[in-house]
């Protein structure tokens, strides 16, 4: 058999889901569900090396070409753009990017210039220069949702799943900003170089979605 | 103050030894695939103006380029790429020239790359521009040489791709939406991004276009490509792109190198100057691709010269780094070491001169004791001491 295929899996959700994709096209995923603290896991009857690895490391990954194909999030692709195919929607992880604020507050309103709070400052950034407007952008590292209370910032950009969040701490959408979900995505060699292998498993892989 | 006179800038390095040796044997290689085929080296400045790379056909962002201004004020660039300065040689100095024009380059091109990606900012290209001639053999030469390029650097698997670029702006000429729906759809084929192509285009509507389109990223691998293009699509104009293509795959298959060679309808760069056909290398170890290039027919004629080109660059470093991983490098060593009693320099000197005259690889010791020489010489595996005084004698 050739050299295994290797993926990057996000860990946590993103990882679990994967596995359940993979188990329901067949494939004996023992080794990853009993992984212990081991960081590189094999799936010997799919050929796949599996790489357990934080969201924005999947794309570094795959983009510098370490491992063939990644599952990350539409949200860390946004944020960290590279050089790589984005081949399928998984479907899974869905959620979206959207402007919040202080419920009741008419974010738009005035002339001053307006103060973001996100985890994600390009994405906020692109989305602001789209609509022609210049922000003021805090990158925060913890509860987005603190900021606008605090009266540090007028909005958050986040991501948003149910709202319940924003809604327990009297914010809310303004404005939705793109839909989010788990992507397959492979290394712009990789599919080159090993295109049967890659194209059968997306086959596999696009018939349970 | 804090200093930083102990490290390089972010994306470049020293190169020391085996990996100098290496880097210059893949130059090496190269240029003489280049230069046995007529091709003439060219060296344009390191400095250029901003506006060389500030055309039509081909934009550079600018915030991907290292910047500087020269004493009258003006905007000067580090060169991010070599085509466009040789383009701007052509279409001055070289108006008058005899087409075709075989030149030839080996020069670092600089970008600013996204931080700590572990990418470099400064890396060497040599590369090929065979200007004058938009006949097929044009576009069978570059493409056999960078067969032949691939195939002599020796890294072990690799893949020649060719596409035609023709194909997808015949297909988006028969789009009707805007410019801005246009540079997404193009992006999202660029990027073979399937769901959010076929988003967009099931919102403009279902017509043989859009179907095709949805389609042309998937286009890539080897012939039955064509087979598929051509039933997705079939006019006068797109009909005899395929029909070009697929002859010139044809024939680039006789060449029987040992990689393999496929089509991509999908490559669709945005910073493409490209009007025809295009070519991208790929080598196994190395994540993205080594070569690239393909027809330019316009460039040129936005320096004020309309001559139609062809070319590629391949990326030396990329090479490089392949060959330090994959294989063992031995490297030319000293062979003996000639030690000077005080009193016997100038005889030493004269003596290790005529070694090297028979070809072998002499240093002088640059010590007083012999002790010392005889401490050196083990450390780096000198086999042979040569002690000057009155006689010569080999320890």
């Amino acid at each position: 058999m050739s050299k295994p295929l290797r993926i990057a899996l996000t860990k946590g959700r993103l990882e679990k889901d994967t596995v359940g994709l993979l188990e329901s096209l067949g494939f004996d995923c023992t080794a990853v569900r009993e992984k212990g603290r081991k960081l590189i896991l094999s799936i010997p009857d799919a050929n796949l090396e599996v790489v357990l690895a934080k969201a924005a490391d999947v794309i570094t990954y795959v983009d510098r070409g370490v491992c063939d194909m990644g599952v990350v999030g539409k949200d860390t692709i946004m944020e960290m753009p590279g050089k790589f195919f984005e081949i399928v929607n998984l479907g899974f992880g869905k959620c979206k990017f959207a402007l919040a604020a202080k419920k009741g507050t008419d974010f738009y309103e005035g002339f001053g210039v307006k103060t973001i709070a996100t985890k994600y400052p390009n994405v906020a950034r692109t989305f602001f220069e789209s609509k022609g407007m210049d922000v003021e952008i805090v990158k925060i590292e913890g509860s987005v949702e603190l900021a606008p209370l605090l009266d540090l910032s007028d909005g958050i950009v986040d991501i948003v799943e149910t709202g319940t969040t924003l809604k327990e701490n009297g914010l809310e959408v303004i404005e939705d900003i793109a839909p989010i979900a788990a992507r397959l995505i492979v290394n712009t060699v990789s599919l080159k170089m090993r295109q049967k292998e890659i194209e059968s498993l997306i086959e596999k892989i696009e018939s349970k979605i | 103050m804090k200093n930083y006179d102990l490290i390089t800038p972010e994306g470049t390095n020293d190169i020391l030894f085996k990996e100098c040796v290496v880097r210059r044997n893949v130059e090496k290689t190269i240029s003489e695939e280049f230069k046995a085929r007529g091709y003439s080296e060219i060296i344009t400045p390191e400095l250029e103006f901003f506006d060389v790379f500030n055309l039509n056909s081909r934009h550079f962002p600018q915030e991907d380029l290292y910047k500087l201004v020269d004493r009258k004020g003006r905007l000067l660039v580090l060169r991010p790429e070599s085509t466009m300065p040789i383009a701007r040689v052509v279409a001055t100095r070289l108006k008058e020239a005899t087409l075709p024009l075989r030149l030839c380059y080996n020069q670092c091109a600089y970008n600013i790359s996204p931080l700590m990606r572990g990418r470099s900012d400064q890396i060497v290209q040599a590369g090929i521009e065979l200007i004058g001639s938009s006949s097929k053999m044009a576009d069978l030469e570059v493409i056999e040489t960078a067969a032949a390029v691939l195939e002599k650097c020796n890294t072990g698997d690799y893949s020649l791709e060719i596409g035609d670029i023709g194909f997808f702006k015949e297909l988006m000429n028969q789009l009707n939406v805007s410019d801005d729906m246009k540079e997404t759809i193009r992006n999202f084929i660029e990027t073979k991004n399937y769901p959010a192509l076929n988003d967009i285009l099931d919102s403009i509507g279902d017509n043989n276009v859009t179907k095709a389109l949805k389609m042309l990223p998937r286009l890539f691998g080897e012939e039955e490509v064509f087979e598929k293009a051509a039933q997705l699509f079939s006019d006068e104009k797109t009909d005899a792109i395929l029909g070009k293509l697929k002859e010139l795959y044809k024939e680039v298959k006789q060449l029987n190198c040992k990689g393999k060679v496929t089509v991509d309808l999908g490559i669709v760069n945005r910073t493409d100057y490209y009007t025809g056909v295009i070519l991208k290398g790929y080598i196994a170890g190395y994540g993205e691709p080594v070569l690239s290039g393909g027809r330019y027919d316009k460039l040129i004629a936005e320096f004020g010269y309309d001559v139609p080109a062809t070319g590629f660059a391949v990326n030396v470093d990329a090479v490089t780094k392949v060959k330090m991983k994959n294989e063992k490098i031995t490297t030319d060593s000293t062979e003996a070491i000639v030690y000077a009693v005080k009193g016997y320099e100038m005889k030493a000197i004269l003596l290790a001169k005529q070694m090297r005259e028979d070809g072998k690889i002499v240093e002088t010791a640059a010590f007083d004791e012999l002790e010392k020489v005889k401490a050196y010489a083990k450390e780096l595996k000198i086999s042979k001491i040569i002690v000057v005084d009155d006689n010569v004698t080999e320890l």
